[in-house]
């Protein structure tokens, strides 16, 4: 196979391994989940969607509560347990604090937290282990929105 | 005859698993659907090329959400487009289906056996065999597992906050069967992938071709059976066929039919049936 046609039939591996490599990468320093970012870790380890799962504090003066991740921010809370960085937990931060805002609820800050389980194995248990926490502060809306029933999730 | 066919089941395996978001969506399935119609837009290396674009933008679009078949897949369009674009494209799409076949098994093995912390000690498939509600059947079925087992061993699976311990933890239930489906499952699957991987990119030469065929025909046979992946064993196995040389009719066929075999293990709950009807004629 002459050079010309080699680049040809390399060149796909050549992505796939560079794509791979990063992925580890991500996965031993950014805490990526192993099952997802294209290096094949999929069931080789406990710690993929399943066992991920974010949690959303919400404070404002008078209130200071959890949140629950509703359907509208599954999207983003899936991306921020996969994939703990500033810029997903911020996003999934914002996504809540909007939410919050539309219906009439004030918001100082939001904090994301995002845990996963992991397994001991004799004897196999499991506990609950902080994987990353993330405070958004939040500016007031410069026009305060009014409360939509259309919005409700 | 293998590069049409595996150019058809490429097409296929994207319009049988519509992907992306809405905004890609109907541009990758118009694409598939174009290949499949017309031997033109088929044989066109544009097309893929255009696929390929499609699907890196999916990819970006839902990052970090895309399984990895969906980065495979991609490589592989890529690999359609570049070969087409070749002289010899039957031998440039045979080498890059070696190549991509063996570096992804070989990621999957190094990830079991040297990365994951909780793979080798049986962890991973103890846990996953008693939690993940998409083997329930499988596990009761091969692990011997009754529902109120499968119920008590979630219990006593749910989560402690870290450092917490129970002062009189509860144990869990596993059955003899149910221990050696999990070491049959841990050791067999790296077992095969770590063949797999060897056979495709240790340069064995010719004489190794039939091995690499019977191992990836074998793996898809059964991982697919319980795995719920089927997009993943087809793209495998449309690699397999462009791996088939013209006159290897019969081991082509093998494909096909493996291809198939892994739809009706997408389609059909076989698993649940068996279970369904055991349980009926062990109470009549």
């Amino acid at each position: 196979m002459g050079a010309a046609v080699r680049w040809r039939a390399w060149l796909p591996t050549v992505l796939l391994l560079t794509v791979a490599l990063t992925q580890i990468l991500l996965a031993r320093v950014a805490d990526l989940s192993p099952w997802k970012g294209g290096g094949f870790g999929m069931f080789a380890t406990t710690d993929g969607t399943a066992f991920r799962y974010v949690r959303l504090f919400i404070d404002a003066p008078g209130r200071s509560e959890e949140l629950t991740v509703t359907e509208s921010l599954e999207d983003a809370a899936l991306r921020a347990q996969l994939f703990p960085s500033d810029h997903f937990l911020s996003s999934l931060g914002e996504a809540a604090a909007l939410r919050e805002q539309r219906h009439g609820r004030s918001v100082s800050t939001v904090r994301v937290e995002v845990w996963k389980v992991q397994f001991t194995n004799r004897p196999l248990r499991s506990t609950e282990k902080r994987l990353r926490s993330f405070i958004l502060r939040v500016e007031p809306p410069l026009v305060p929105l009014k409360p939509d029933a259309t919005l409700e999730d | 005859m293998s590069t049409h066919l595996t150019l058809r089941l490429t097409a296929l395996v994207l319009l049988l698993r519509p992907m992306g978001p809405w905004s890609l969506r109907p541009l990758i399935l118009a694409g598939a659907g174009l290949a499949i119609l017309s031997p033109r837009a088929l044989t066109s290396s544009w097309t893929w090329y255009a696929l390929t674009g499609l699907l890196a933008a999916r990819i970006v679009a839902d990052w970090p959400l895309p399984d990895n078949h969906i980065y495979l897949l991609t490589y592989w369009c890529l690999a359609i487009a570049l070969a087409l674009g070749a002289a010899d494209a039957e031998r440039v799409l045979m080498t890059s289906a070696r190549l991509l076949i063996g570096t992804a098994f070989l990621m999957a093995v190094i990830w079991k056996g040297v990365l994951s912390p909780d793979y080798l000690d049986g962890r991973f498939f103890r846990v996953t065999w008693l939690t993940d509600e998409r083997f329930a059947d499988a596990v009761q079925l091969l692990g011997r597992l009754s529902q109120p087992q499968l119920e008590h061993n979630r219990v006593v699976l749910q989560p402690l906050p870290e450092g917490a311990e129970l002062l009189h933890p509860p144990s869990l239930d596993e059955p003899s069967a149910f221990r050696h489906l999990v070491l049959a499952s841990t050791w067999g699957i790296f077992a095969m992938e770590a063949l797999v991987a060897i056979a495709f990119l240790y340069p064995f030469g010719r004489r190794a071709a039939l091995a690499q065929h019977a191992l990836l025909l074998g793996f898809c046979a059964i991982t697919y059976a319980i795995a719920p992946v089927a997009g993943f064993g087809w793209l495998l196995l449309t690699m397999g066929v462009a791996l088939c040389r013209w006159n290897q009719k019969t081991l082509r066929a093998a494909y096909v039919a493996t291809w198939f075999l892994v739809l009706l293990y997408s389609e059909v709950p076989w698993a649940h049936l068996i279970v369904g009807w055991l349980t009926n004629s062990s109470s009549a």
